[in-house]
């Protein structure tokens, strides 16, 4: 690990020191986080329980954001991956739950620079995401998928705070789902009738702010540390959503901890490496 | 644009109202009960058709709750209530014991003697297993003969293969299901396939939509497809008794279906409603009905289903080591 980051960091370095040979070119620079982290999760799934299950998780996200294009600097695209896994238990601590989710959202923001060092983002995103949950004690419902696509506002703050000797960055991001679609399963139904009979009437939903609604606010800071910089950061997720006379709910606080960095990407037949890029694979 | 993002912003905040959880009971004696009274109420499927009065029952068992201290005996009280059901799939799960209903099979003459089908007479000693499937040839070779025991045990279409061919010369088939408690569904429709020889409509099921004791869905139909490769196209006979139950049931309703099946032995335990679980606030799982299935008329199977030829396994023939029930589909196959 401190090898990538390490190698990472020469990379970002040997750009900037780069780029100042290369008098009137300008180059897209694409930011990278990866973070890991560990959560404290609560979670409602009446297809499975009607108890609150409650335990901890750890998870991996992967962010990348870059402008659009030289031409347009007010305009930026992010791509996430999120990658999550957890171990709850029921009140009572007699059964468990395994939980586990993927998440991939694309989005685009608009920039406005209402004053040096803040940098405010507004526009909105699409993620897909897919979970699935197992009580093993259940009969014929030991499982339940979560499947969801969604359209969400969302909104991001960045102030740099100057220190003497470095300069930190924070950063305020809250994304909420608008509309969307959503996978829910028939209650009082096993999955063997629904997907076995292929009763699939009344699985598929239309999500809005009438049925489904969440917010994630994540907090983090950014600060240079020997020859990376580093984030870290707290996020809060809630999500509540209906179908079929059931409200599932979740709810997860992690704590956060990963390296940021820029990166130049070069290829295709536009971007063609200047010749003092040396690329390993020549 | 102001406008439109305050509207946005005022339903994150208002709307959470519209969607609430149900209110989860007290974990206390009291507030187990309630739970559990309530679970049955509005998910268990067989209320109407048993025709169990569900809130004078609740009145009953809420006075005895102040008889009922300490753990064990909540437990009993909880697994007594339970019993009204008169339902196998219904049981109540701690960590120091599983309520169960028995007299579906207990009040019923067994039929059944592991004892009589390992005599020579039968499989003897030299039988071969395979996926869960003891077999082997009888009534000197004429009938092949497969005891299976537990629809959760796994076979795989090799098995069938492998035990349908050393079968080749038999002119027909015994499947004895006696004692077989049930397990996956799947298997059922798996092992029905081998006796079809096309997609058959045999059954049709149901799932409660809401709290009431009526509110089920359109029936949704159960098919046995015929299986591509394998098919046994000469007579097979299902031996059956009470302890025939659930997915063992639902295996014996889509033979009855079958173009060259008879049932044979003592009516099937029943065990008809597909069950589901859910927890009450103090951990215990309970296991209930939740989706009825019906034979092709729309009968109910709960009860369970008549075979073709009646026969009781009599203790006359036992104590001379003859299976009554074998013998008597051996005779039905010539």
């Amino acid at each position: 690990m401190k090898k990538i980051i390490f190698l990472s960091s020469i990379l970002g370095l040997s750009f900037a020191l780069s780029s100042q040979n290369i008098e009137g070119q300008e180059y897209l620079l694409t930011n990278k986080t990866n973070t890991y982290g560990i959560s404290v999760l609560s979670l409602i799934d009446p297809y499975l329980s009607p108890l609150v299950y409650s335990g901890n998780g750890f998870q991996f996200e992967h962010e990348s954001r870059r402008l659009l294009s030289l031409a347009n600097t007010n305009l930026s695209i992010q791509s996430k991956i999120n990658i999550e896994a957890a171990y709850l238990l029921n009140p009572a601590q007699t059964s468990s739950m395994t939980y586990m989710a993927f998440d991939y959202g694309f989005g685009m923001h608009y920039h406005f620079r209402p004053m040096k060092g803040l940098l405010l983002m507004a526009g909105g995103s699409a993620d897909v995401g897919l979970g699935y949950k197992e009580v093993i004690r259940n009969i014929n419902n030991p499982g339940n998928v979560d499947l969801a696509t969604n359209l969400n506002l969302s909104g991001i703050a960045l102030y740099d705070i100057q220190l003497p000797k470095r300069t930190l960055r924070l950063q305020l991001a809250v994304e909420t789902p608008i509309i969307g679609w959503m996978y829910v399963p028939l209650q009082g139904a096993s999955y063997y009738e629904m997907f076995g009979l292929g009763n699939l009437s009344n699985i598929s939903h239309v999500s809005s702010l009438i049925n489904r609604r969440g917010i994630n606010p994540k907090l983090t800071l950014d600060f240079p540390f020997k020859h990376s910089v580093w984030q870290i950061g707290i996020k809060y997720q809630t999500l509540r959503y209906s179908a079929n006379d059931m409200v599932f709910n979740r709810n997860e606080l992690s704590l956060l901890l990963g390296t940021t960095f820029d990166m130049a990407g070069f290829g295709g037949w536009k971007r063609i490496a200047p010749p003092n890029f040396i690329s390993p694979n020549k | 644009m102001k406008k439109y993002i305050l509207i946005v912003l005022v339903s994150i905040i208002i709307l959470p109202s519209c969607m609430n959880e149900a209110v989860m009971e007290p974990n206390t004696h009291e507030g187990n009960f309630q739970a559990l009274w309530k679970i049955i109420d509005t998910r268990y499927c067989y209320l109407d058709y048993k025709k169990i009065n569900w809130d004078s029952i609740h009145t009953v068992y809420e006075n005895q709750l102040p008889s009922a201290t300490g753990q064990i005996a909540f437990f009993d009280l909880m697994g007594k209530m339970l019993d009204e059901l008169k339902d196998g799939h219904v049981n109540l799960y701690s960590d120091f014991d599983l309520s169960r209903y028995w007299k579906w099979f207990l009040d019923y003459p067994s039929n059944f003697s592991s004892d009589l089908i390992y005599t020579t007479r039968y499989l003897g000693q030299s039988y071969r297993i395979a996926g869960g499937m003891n077999y082997g040839k009888i009534n000197n070779g004429k009938i092949g003969y497969i005891y299976y025991g537990s629809f959760s045990d796994a076979f795989s279409d090799g098995n069938i293969a492998s035990i349908l061919n050393s079968f080749s010369s038999c002119h027909a088939l015994i499947i004895d299901v006696r004692n077989n408690g049930g397990g996956s569904l799947d298997y059922s429709k798996q092992l029905a396939s081998y006796f079809f020889k096309k997609t058959t409509v045999t059954g049709y099921i149901r799932h409660k939509t809401g709290d009431g004791h009526s509110d089920f869905s359109n029936p949704i139909k159960i098919v046995t497809p015929g299986h591509p490769t394998i098919q046994w196209q000469r007579p097979v006979a299902i031996l059956t008794n009470r302890m025939s139950f659930s997915a063992t049931n639902d295996f014996v309703n889509r033979m009855t279906n079958a173009p060259n099946a008879i049932i044979v032995g003592d009516k099937t335990g029943g065990g008809g409603g597909l069950p589901l679980s859910s927890e009450l606030p103090n951990g215990w799982l309970v296991r209930f009905s939740s989706s009825p299935m019906f034979n092709l008329a729309m009968g109910n199977t709960e009860f369970g289903i008549d075979p073709t030829i009646f026969v009781a396994l009599t203790a006359a023939d036992q104590a001379n080591g003859i299976d009554t029930i074998i013998e008597r589909a051996i005779t039905a196959l010539k």
